[in-house]
């Protein structure tokens, strides 16, 4: 099943602090809600290890994760692939930066999620709301981080 | 309860398994531990179609403790059991995935482990790299071959196969010259079993190195035969088990890649292995039904009378051609589609493809395609009805075989053996009060309440079958009885079928006691052993009354030419002087003058004089024709207009069975059969995304009647036996969800109709008849 979701973050950070905080994998990978672990593999990719729960399925998905930065145009495109108890996901998420007055960022994202297996059958009752916490809350957690700094 | 010598057949007797059933004693196959024995769980693909480009099993096999061994696809085509062959005989399945899987839940290796959970979790440490395909999701699509599912076989297309039956141009002409017509597309879902026990296994090899193999098997002969054959293990170093099965339904018909799996890891490893799998497995990887799209055109004459049927089906198996169906019958017996009406000429044909979805296709309570059929001619007879605006139960009768006309040989090749469809029908209208019920409709309908009623005057054809035509691998499929009398007049009886909760346990021993004048109480049957019961086909399509219960009567019978020889020497006259009357032998024209079935039985013994010792017979019954059994269905339905929710407020089912061997065994099995139809016409469907997903892999999902749901039964019969029977029995086991589903979905069709509704597709759910009754109610605006 394919589920799309787009949204906002108003940060209160300069874009081009924002850009090298979401183009940094290890930055960016620790904003992964129920995160458990992040391995860096090198300036664009690295491995994240999620805990997640949908219905009655529970445990944890392994992610791989590819930046693709388009620092011309302050725009990161992510692929993400991966899975985890005989389910796959393959998500793509995109954000784009703009100057939302001084010191400030507009992140406007948009991403899409592709579930397959025991995950997708429990289906849109939950998962929708659990692939849209996954995306929509990186990019808060990424606003959070950054307002905090 | 009949204990004594006496009527045995047509008795009400208790079921004599059921004290072990309630209990809890049932001996099932995940109640069987061997030592050492290792378990065995299956990684599965969580993609519909998708290519295999990387198999790690290094973190499985060292991190998760008491793993002990994986196997993989490449693993077995190494070994050269890589595929298996479908019992169809045509097609082959992957055991585990070879550079790609197919469907979605599709088995892609094996592991092997200490325990249970251990297994489970080096399944979930297998790492498997998939590089995604495009998804077939339906036969329509599968049809253009844009992409080709199954590039291992030597046509390269989806198309499976083409059958047909009939005559084309005789029908095609009879229907363009008929004055009235329909034509409905209509489409019996996906659906599945699901019996509660789902299938396992467990396999070793004994300390002779004979493979003991117990299985959920309704045919255990036919698994010992294919094993030899797919293995190369000889066939007497196999010995299969089915042991107590929680249901079967069809779904335990098929070799499924679990037994292999376990079969090759008991090898491998030399140790036993068991293999349960999960209800989700269940659902998603084996055996389902149906999932034909029939194309339904009936001609007919101005005042009613049918004139030419054409079906033109398009059939969804999945991604392998796994229907278990007779191997010259690649749609199984769908040729009965004509019903219970005289089409003076018809056409049938079926087009089946591949898609990336689960392989089966197999006779869920139903004799091969006979549900699909009987549908298609029930709904079909009612859209008509309406287009003539004629009563369904005229137009039936107008319609029917006359009683008569029997043998009747069908526009499609069958030769249907009895029935009196006009009685049947009759006292199905008597009993329901179908007048005053078209009244109240009418009245009803005047206030605008939305009240229906469906017919459904089904014939379904079962027994499979004369070896002629039915073989199953090239394995003809006759059956078999073996019956032992003990000294003390107590007996066995073995049979080639295999109960999965029909009561064989009661209702072969009530044969054998009407046969022979002995207690049915006394006479053990004992079914599923291959080492111990005769050859035979198994329990499926209603076939074991037919065909065993046919070769039971006959052992009988030849125990009986036995036992009057000793009868004969005990009565001190020549055998020509003595007759069977009245469950005993007597001498002829002396009623005083008689020896009974017991004491012949101590006789064979003890004092059998110059006659062969013992008391035992076989028989191998290979039936002439098959049988038919046919019905009478009225359901009564009130819908509601606000919210679309459908109740069932009547159900009778009048049932033609024939002779009934036990009429509390038939009710049961009517009950329980109608409350699978009632589950297929308005909850059940295994529904596919389009992306290839199975939306219904748990019972959350694939919903259940319970009590709650499941309305009030009620049955009667009528009694037409089967001229070609011994006992004239015709099997009843499936009528009831062959015969169903459609008087349901006539009901609440007849409920809609004044809204211009003409058809809904099962499974008909509250909101699919909320937003007909919306819909209509717009068209009116």
């Amino acid at each position: 099943m394919k589920l799309q979701y787009n949204g906002e973050e108003q940060i209160p950070a300069a874009p081009d602090h924002v850009w090298t905080f979401v183009t940094d994998p290890e930055k960016v990978g620790r904003c992964f809600p129920d995160v458990l672990d992040v391995a860096v593999e090198d300036a664009t990719h690295f491995d994240a290890v999620v805990q997640v729960g949908v219905g009655p399925v529970r445990g944890t998905f392994k992610l791989k994760v590819e930046l693709m930065p388009d620092a011309a145009k302050r725009r990161l495109d992510v692929k993400i692939t991966g899975g985890g108890f005989g389910s796959a996901v393959d998500m793509t998420a995109a954000a784009e930066l703009v100057e939302a007055g001084a010191g400030a960022t507009a992140l406007k994202w948009s991403g899409e999620a592709v579930a397959r297996g025991p995950v997708a059958a429990v289906g849109g009752r939950v998962l929708d709301a659990q692939a849209k916490k996954l995306i929509s809350q990186t990019f808060a957690t990424v606003r959070e981080r950054l307002a905090a700094e | 309860m009949s204990t004594e010598a006496g009527h045995a057949v047509g008795v009400a007797m208790k079921r004599k398994e059921d004290p072990r059933f309630i209990q809890g004693k049932g001996n099932y196959v995940d109640d069987l531990t061997i030592p050492g024995m290792l378990y065995l769980a299956l990684v599965r693909s969580p993609y519909p179609h998708a290519e295999i480009k990387k198999i790690d099993i290094a973190d499985a096999m060292k991190k998760v403790p008491g793993v002990k061994a994986i196997i993989t696809g490449k693993d077995l085509e190494a070994a050269g059991l890589g595929w298996l062959p479908t019992f169809h005989g045509f097609d082959k399945q992957m055991v585990l995935g070879i550079g790609k899987v197919l469907f979605q839940y599709q088995e892609v290796a094996a592991v092997f482990a200490e325990s249970r959970e251990a297994a489970a979790d080096g399944a979930e440490a297998v790492q498997v790299e998939y590089a995604p395909l495009p998804v077939v999701a339906d036969p329509f699509t599968s049809k253009t071959d844009q992409v080709l599912l199954r590039p291992d076989r030597e046509q390269k297309t989806n198309h499976i196969f083409h059958w047909e039956v009939g005559d084309k141009d005789a029908t095609m002409r009879a229907l363009s010259s008929s004055p009235r017509r329909i034509k409905e597309r209509l489409w019996f879902q996906r659906c599945h079993p699901a019996p509660l026990e789902p299938c396992g296994c467990v396999a070793y090899f004994d300390t002779m190195g004979r493979l003991q193999f117990h299985v959920t098997s309704q045919a255990p002969h036919v698994y010992r035969t294919a094993l030899a054959l797919v293995t190369g293990i000889p066939e007497d170093k196999i010995h299969v088990v089915s042991p107590d099965i929680g249901g079967g339904f069809g779904n335990k018909v098929p070799v499924y890649p679990g037994y292999v799996c376990a079969i090759v890891g008991a090898l491998k490893i030399g140790r036993a292995v068991k293999w349960i799998e999960s209800r989700t497995e269940n659902l998603t990887s084996t055996g389902f039904a149906r999932d034909y799209h029939m194309d339904v055109e009936i001609g007919a004459t101005e005042d009613g009378r049918v004139t030419a049927l054409h079906v033109a089906t398009t059939a969804d198996h999945g991604a392998f051609d796994a229907a278990a169906d007779p191997s010259k019958y690649p749609a199984g017996i769908f040729g009965i589609v004509t019903g219970s009406y005289a089409f003076p000429v018809a056409h049938a044909e079926v087009d089946a493809y591949f898609t990336n979805k689960a392989p089966g296709g197999i006779a869920y309570r139903c004799s091969f395609r006979v549900t699909e059929a009987s549908y298609a001619i029930e709904r079909g007879m009612d859209i008509l009805a309406d287009e003539l605006g004629m009563d369904a139960a005229e137009l039936r009768r107008k319609n029917f075989i006359r009683k008569d006309q029997f043998p009747y040989p069908s526009a499609l090749g069958f030769t249907y053996d009895s029935g009196d469809y006009h009685k049947t029908l009759d006292t199905a209208l008597d009993a329901i009060g179908y007048k005053q019920l078209l009244e109240e409709q009418a009245e009803k309908r005047a206030r605008g309440e939305l009240m229906g009623i469906g017919l459904s005057t089904f014939t379904e054809v079962v027994g499979a079958g004369p070896s002629k035509h039915f073989d199953i691998l090239g394995i003809k499929m006759f059956d078999s009885a073996e019956i032992r009398i003990h000294p003390t007049g107590a007996g066995i009886v073995r049979a080639g079928t295999k109960s999965q909760g029909q009561g064989h346990e009661t209702t072969w021993a009530q044969i054998v006691a009407e046969e022979l004048g002995l207690d049915p109480q006394t006479i053990m049957v004992e079914e599923g052993d291959t080492d111990t019961a005769p050859y035979g086909l198994g329990t499926y399509a209603s076939r074991s009354t037919p065909t065993a219960g046919a070769a039971i009567a006959m052992a009988a019978r030849r125990i009986r030419e036995k036992a009057r020889k000793i009868a004969a020497h005990l009565l001190e006259v020549g055998e020509t002087d003595v007759e069977w009357k009245d469950y005993k032998f007597q001498v002829k024209g002396v009623p005083s003058k008689t020896v009974t079935m017991k004491e012949v039985a101590f006789a064979a013994y003890t004092n059998m004089a110059q006659n062969e010792p013992g008391l035992e017979a076989t028989f191998y019954y290979d039936p002439p024709n098959m049988t038919y059994p046919n019905g009478a269905y009225v359901a009564v339905v009130d819908v509601d207009r606000e919210t679309g929710e459908v109740k069932v407020r009547r159900f009778l089912a009048v049932d033609d069975c024939g002779t009934i061997i036990n009429p509390m065994v038939v009710e049961g099995q009517i009950h329980g059969g109608l409350t699978e139809g009632f589950a297929i016409a308005f909850m059940q469907e295994i529904q596919y995304d389009g992306d290839g997903n199975n939306l219904n892999t748990n019972f959350t999902d694939y919903l259940l009647p319970t009590s709650l749901e499941t309305p009030h039964w009620e049955t009667a019969k009528t009694i037409t036996p089967s001229p070609h029977h011994p006992i004239g029995a015709k099997g009843v086991g499936e009528s009831p969800n062959v015969g169903s589903p459609a008087a349901f979905v006539n009901a609440v069709i007849d409920a809609l109709s004044p809204l211009g509704v003409r058809h809904i597709d099962m499974p008909i759910t509250r909101d699919k008849v909320w937003s007909a009754i919306r819909a209509a109610e717009d068209r009116k605006k």
